[in-house]
């Protein structure tokens, strides 16, 4: 199981938005597509799936706050 | 909170270590960026390949400009180990083209040209082969400080405008437009085969004209090189953006300038003035020869 986690985007942004999931749970990822949209006060950012395999549970719903090291979603 | 930008202004996050070895430098080396505390959108992209715009003479900036993001306040004094400590830090980064700006800093008497040129002379010191590129204030529009950087081993001398004309007194308090013409009018005529650079930010409410007109300013005083980006509100506090500009806007500039005979125009929704900052000199140093085969060979 990896844990998606959300890096850095710039320093002081210390959460951003999750906007918009291109996936769904259940659904097949591929390493380096995009798994998640996030939106700061200054800019959209889209994060790439850290690994391949099965997107088995999104912990952070679209509408909601992450925090930077939080986890998004799990990857199995 | 904040709503999702238009699809040109989506950004891909680079998820590597090269990243996290960046800021584990700037931290060990104890130097600051103007990319973190500009909380730069481009910062994630930049750092991965270990691209960084050092800033100088502390963190807290004795001016207001409501654009920005870099802490307000007044520092004292001058870190006497700071140049050395960028030069480490350009070294480690492995960085062949460093580029330096600072905060402004009206309380002192040479507005932090000396410790400009001290750090231009650390980094060629300490690498060999780099390049520098230096990104000053204003120094309130004094000759003697602009001279003093303008004739320091540098390559590349920028001031940014900003702005247009109109929008300085609502949104850069005691910054002037003219004044900052005027120091890369000086720039130039003390040293005229320096390269000299400046950047507008699109987005704050000005029109085509005026950008035109800005655009002209610049060429009239030498200036050389352009970047024309979107103003992107770093916080809540900050100025909000009047507009997003297009794609096709920002081509559309660049052909203008280029047809005022820039030399070098870097022109999109992401471009900061010291993005990719590297590229565009090497673009500009590769079209110079061009043209001096060109002139050569009659």
């Amino acid at each position: 199981m990896k844990e998606v986690i959300l890096p850095p985007l710039a320093e002081g942004v210390e959460k951003a938005n999750v906007s918009y999931w291109h996936h769904q749970s259940g659904d097949s990822v591929k390493e380096g597509e995009d798994l998640v949209e996030l939106v700061t006060d200054k800019a959209t950012f889209n994060m790439p799936s850290p690994s391949s395999g099965i997107l088995k549970e999104i912990l952070i719903a679209e509408g909601e706050v992450v925090k930077v090291g939080q986890v998004l979603a799990k990857i199995e | 909170m904040a709503c999702r930008h238009p699809e040109w202004l989506r950004k891909k996050i680079t998820l590597n270590a090269p990243l996290l070895q960046t800021k584990r430098i700037l931290a060990e080396c104890g130097v600051g960026t103007v990319c973190e505390s500009g909380l730069c959108p481009n910062l994630n992209d930049c750092f991965s390949k270990g691209r960084v715009t050092f800033m100088i003479l502390g963190d807290l900036c004795s001016r207001k400009c409501r654009f920005c993001s870099v802490k307000k306040g007044f520092a004292r004094g001058v870190d006497e180990e700071e140049p050395v400590r960028i030069a480490e830090a350009a070294s480690r980064l492995k960085i062949r083209h460093a580029v330096v700006t600072s905060v402004t800093r009206d309380d002192l008497d040479d507005g932090g040209a000396g410790q400009f040129v001290k750090t231009i002379e650390a980094l060629r010191k300490r690498c060999l082969d780099i390049t520098v590129e230096a990104l000053v204030p204003d120094f309130k529009g004094e000759v003697g400080p602009v001279r003093d950087v303008a004739l320091s081993p540098l390559d590349l001398f920028g001031h940014n405008i900003e702005t247009v004309s109109r929008l300085f007194p609502s949104l850069r308090g005691s910054a002037s437009y003219d004044r900052s013409i005027r120091v890369l009018d000086m720039a130039k005529k003390t040293r005229p085969s320096l390269v000299t650079k400046s950047g507008i930010m699109l987005g704050l409410g000005e029109d085509c004209s005026e950008v035109s007109d800005t655009m002209r300013h610049l060429r009239n005083a030498g200036c050389d090189m352009l970047t024309i980006g979107q103003y992107l509100r770093p916080a809540e506090g900050n100025v909000p953006v009047s507009r997003f500009i297009r794609p096709e806007e920002y081509q559309e500039y660049k052909r203008i300038a280029y047809d005022m005979g820039f030399l070098s125009v870097a022109s999109g929704p992401f471009v900061r003035s010291s993005y990719l900052a590297e590229e565009s000199y090497l673009t500009l140093k590769e079209g110079i020869y061009e043209r001096s085969d060109i002139a050569a060979t009659g």
